[in-house]
């Protein structure tokens, strides 16, 4: 199955209720067949821009990453569910890239580029 | 006295007597004129002036070391060569953008090779859309980071 990364942002609400969110996130993910590999909470910061969601204005959210796999049929369905969540004010699902065996990016072809 | 026809060959050093003063003139004449030529072409040369040989125009050993230094400054790639850009990273991202309008700077102010500078501006693109780096500014706290870019801020 593919992986994918859920940058998710939540409102900046009390620990219970932030956790309370997480978990209905996760058990969503879960009830759709993806299989969970890791949870990132990246803390609560200052949104660098006011955004509006669900007729309210945020400046302040919980930053969180969800690292999964899952069917590439069920994120459509997924979207849409985070979308009508109150308390998520950005739910964004990106392809999580693999990592490169570091080659050197500036190689004899690249540097003749440069200094034309 | 000479006729037309003939020739005069006159040995090196006699002068004949009846054209001296004719002679002194054309010579004194000749003179001046040299004089003035040389106050033109005269070079300004060092009263220690010697000739170039070939010994001296030749490069000494410093030249030549100059020459191995060069071919080791083109090694050396563009400054994230070894560093994988994320979108997360964004401490890493903002050093690359303007702290007064927060737009990307371009290949020439960066000095990024082409694959490196497409994949940060990729990266800032995505951070500006998931919400995770300001569009128009900086975030304060990364102003006082280290200026990577060649760009004179008038501070």
């Amino acid at each position: 199955m593919p992986r994918y990364e859920l940058a998710l942002i939540l409102k900046a609400m009390q620990r219970p209720e932030t956790a309370a969110a997480v978990r209905r996130t996760v058990e969503t993910l879960m009830e759709r067949g993806a299989v969970v590999r890791n949870l990132e909470n990246m803390g609560e910061r200052l949104l660098p821009y006011k955004m509006t969601k669900h007729n309210e204005r945020h400046s302040r959210g919980t930053y969180f990453l969800v690292d999964f796999y899952c069917a590439p049929s069920i994120l459509d369905g997924l979207l849409n569910h985070l979308h009508r969540d109150v308390d998520v004010v950005r739910p964004t699902v990106l392809k999580k890239e693999e990592q490169e065996p570091k080659s050197s990016c500036c190689d004899e072809k690249t540097r003749q580029e440069m200094k034309r | 006295m000479w006729s037309l026809g003939t020739t005069v060959t006159l040995p090196a050093f006699t002068v004949v007597p009846e054209l001296l003063p004719v002679l002194c003139q054309v010579k004194m004449l000749c003179v001046r004129g040299l004089q003035r030529l040389k106050a033109i072409f005269y070079l300004p040369r060092s009263t220690s002036h010697r000739s170039l040989t070939s010994a001296e125009v030749l490069p000494k050993d410093d030249a030549l070391l100059k020459v191995e230094n060069l071919s080791r400054e083109s090694k050396k790639g563009c400054m994230l060569c070894n560093v994988t850009v994320d979108f997360k990273n964004i401490q890493l991202l903002s050093q690359f953008v303007s702290p007064h309008t927060g737009r990307i700077y371009g290949r020439h102010i960066t000095g990024l090779c082409g694959k490196k500078q497409k994949e940060i501006s990729k990266a800032i693109k995505k951070a500006h859309s998931l919400g995770f780096m300001p569009v128009t500014h900086k975030y304060p706290e990364f102003m006082k980071d280290p200026r990577i870019c060649s760009i004179k801020h008038l501070d």
